[in-house]
């Protein structure tokens, strides 16, 4: 489904990334472990399109298509999401208004008439629910005055409706409790299917005791050093990293 | 309707005063504060004055509307207004009671001021009845159409709301013809327990100069909510002031000003918190395209018997351009020990993260910058307290976005 190939890439004249290789198929779901500051969020944002990051080299393939200059939002429609770190706070638009907008965007990039209102409030509720938030969440700015769980169930809320085909996760378990944490895992475990896959960015080991990855990535200072099962994240949490590096 | 009554030497007297404060100090320089970023050069160039009185056959005036053609009251919509036996209009020259043309020190000493009081032809004094609730906004169309280049219209009125009443105002200015700098003075008396909103939805043409001059004197209890939108003027500058005079008034001041090409909007608000109690609010926002540049001068100045008073002032400014300027001076002034002031500026271009997060959702980018423009401007006209303003806003802020990107 992604083939990434040996992709480089730099914000302000400096090198993060240094040559990158992953390969996802549908229904897997990957997870890059690794220091901060090893490159993993610049990844995340480089397979979204972030123009705030330089492409030095290599390439991004969607589904055998090549997508690596193309726009942000072309990928998105193509099927990349990426649930942000961060989620900015948007304050004058309402989550209906941009939950429909985006919405709208994917079904006339198929050839689909747009969902009339009826039917987004129907199925948005019926996500708000599973989340365990308020029907008046629609209602509130994008992200404006969220709580940290809440931005992050926002983007778990963003993520069901447009139902992309890769949902690249970036620490989206940093700053949450247990509840949320379970709550936003519920969330993934519901996106995945075998037509689908995610890739998890992560510090810690305890959003994968909710979601279990098929393939483990660690990195290093911006290339993947070592890949394999679930065995490596326990020796991350055991070890560290500095062993990698012996 | 208008009552025939004596005249008074009390407007002339006035008008001489003032002619001779401004044939003192002459047209403002860039020294004055108030004047420090608006040049006023060149609205000394429009000497000319209107001789013909223009047709108005075009423009569709209803029962609801006070017209002002070239800034004096039509006869004819007045004697078709529908609340014309809910007031009592008398002419500016018949004016007794000298407190009625009083204005604060700071408009006395603007020299603009000063000229357009000695200038203007013939203004009214609106007294409305005690306890009138009018519920649906009062329309007042200001029609300019000059018929030579630099032509300088002066208007003068005032307006009393009296006390139990709440009226609303709608004003409207179309332009038509020459050239013209419209100079606009008003006075609002707002007795206690009365409310007054006073809507502005203002659309110049390229080559008008508008200047106005709004000062609101409030008694006990009394609410004043002022919205406004300005749009498409290469010079539209607007002085207003409000005197809060007794315990328990309240003030809301929301504008929005779209810019674009050299378009240059200004605004410049003080609020005299002169008794306890009072709450005031000034939300002034400027979204600047191109060349166009804006001027936010916003004082509150809080006196010193004048305890528990709230006040909030923000200015922000979207630039959407490199070439575009916002000029921000809020400002205030605490004589008091037991108030709530704050005030805050911002100014920036758009947010790149705001721009990414609704494009990484699959929203074009022409259409995420509409949006977040959208939503910047929208924080203030939501507070606007007319609907009718809210609407023709949300309507002409649409075309604005869509004109510019």
């Amino acid at each position: 489904m992604v083939k990434i190939k040996n992709l480089e890439a730099s914000i302000e004249d400096k090198k993060i990334l240094k040559g990158i290789d992953l390969d996802i198929n549908p229904g897997e779901v990957h997870v890059i472990m690794g220091r901060n500051g090893s490159g993993k969020s610049t990844l995340a944002n480089v397979i979204a399109g972030n123009e705030a990051y330089e492409l030095d080299n290599g390439s991004i393939f969607m589904n055998d298509e090549d997508i690596t200059e193309m726009s942000i939002e072309n990928r998105a429609l193509n099927g990349i999401f990426l649930c942000f770190q961060y989620p900015v706070a948007i304050p004058g638009v309402s989550m209906a208004y941009f939950l429909r907008a985006a919405l709208n965007a994917h079904l006339n990039h198929q050839g689909k008439e747009e969902i009339d209102a009826l039917e987004f409030l129907k199925n948005s509720k019926q996500i708000l629910g599973e989340l365990g938030l308020d029907d008046s969440f629609l209602k509130r700015s994008i992200n404006d005055g969220f709580s940290g769980g809440e931005k992050k169930k926002s983007e778990i809320l963003q993520l069901l409706s447009i139902n992309p085909k890769l949902a690249v996760l970036d620490e989206t378990d940093s700053g949450l409790d247990v509840d949320a944490l379970r709550t936003v895992a519920k969330g993934v475990n519901k996106f995945r299917n075998n037509n689908n896959a995610v890739l998890i960015i992560t510090h810690y080991q305890r959003l994968l005791d909710y979601i279990k990855p098929d393939i483990v990535h660690l990195m290093i200072d911006g290339k993947i050093v070592k890949t394999g099962d679930m065995s490596l994240v326990e020796k991350v949490e055991k070890d560290g990293y500095s062993w990698l590096e012996e | 309707m208008v009552i025939p009554g004596l005249k008074s030497n009390m407007i002339n007297n006035f008008k001489k005063d003032c002619l001779k404060r401004f044939t003192s100090n002459g047209f403002p320089t860039r020294k004055e504060e108030n004047w420090k970023f608006t040049s006023s050069r060149n609205l000394a160039k429009f000497e000319n004055h209107v001789e013909e009185i223009p047709s108005i056959e075009h423009l569709n005036i209803d029962d609801n509307t006070l017209l002002f053609i070239n800034g004096i009251l039509d006869q004819g919509s007045l004697n078709n207004f529908k609340f014309n036996d809910k007031l009592n209009i008398s002419d500016l020259d018949e004016i007794t009671d000298n407190s009625i043309l009083e204005f604060s020190d700071n408009f006395n000493e603007d020299s603009i001021f000063n000229l357009g009081i000695s200038d203007f032809k013939k203004g009214f004094y609106f007294k409305f009845d005690e306890k009138l609730i009018i519920e649906k906004p009062i329309k007042i169309i200001n029609y300019y159409k000059a018929d030579q280049n630099f032509s300088r219209i002066t208007s003068f009125n005032i307006f009393h709301v009296q006390s139990g009443s709440e009226i609303s105002f709608e004003e409207n200015d179309i332009y038509e013809g020459m050239s013209s700098f419209n100079l606009k003075l008003n006075k609002f008396i707002i007795d206690d327990n009365s409310v007054l909103k006073f809507g502005k939805f203002n659309q110049g043409v390229d080559q008008n100069h508008q200047l106005s001059y709004n000062y609101f004197t409030m008694k006990k209890d009394a609410i004043l909510k002022i919205d406004g939108l300005n749009k498409q003027s290469i010079f539209n500058k607007e002085f207003i002031e409000v005197d809060l005079n007794d315990s328990g008034s309240d003030v809301n001041i929301s504008i929005l000003n779209l810019g674009k090409n050299n378009d240059h909007l200004d605004n410049n608000i003080l609020i005299n918190h002169n008794a306890e109690s009072c709450t005031s609010f000034q939300h002034v926002r400027n979204i600047l395209d191109n060349e166009s540049s804006a001027v936010f001068n916003g004082k509150v100045i809080v006196l010193e018997g004048a305890q528990k008073t709230d006040s909030n002032q923000s200015n922000k400014n979207l630039l959407l351009s490199d070439t575009s300027n916002a000029y921000s001076n809020p400002q205030l002034e605490i004589y008091a020990d037991d108030v709530s002031c704050g005030h805050g500026s911002t100014t920036g271009a758009l947010n790149e993260d705001s721009v990414f997060y609704l494009r990484a959702r699959g929203i074009k980018k022409t259409d995420a910058i509409k949006i977040l423009i959208k939503a910047f401007a929208k924080e203030v006209v939501d507070e606007f307290s007319l609907s009718s303003i809210q609407d023709i806003s949300e309507i002409a802020l649409d075309s604005w976005i869509n004109e510019q990107h």
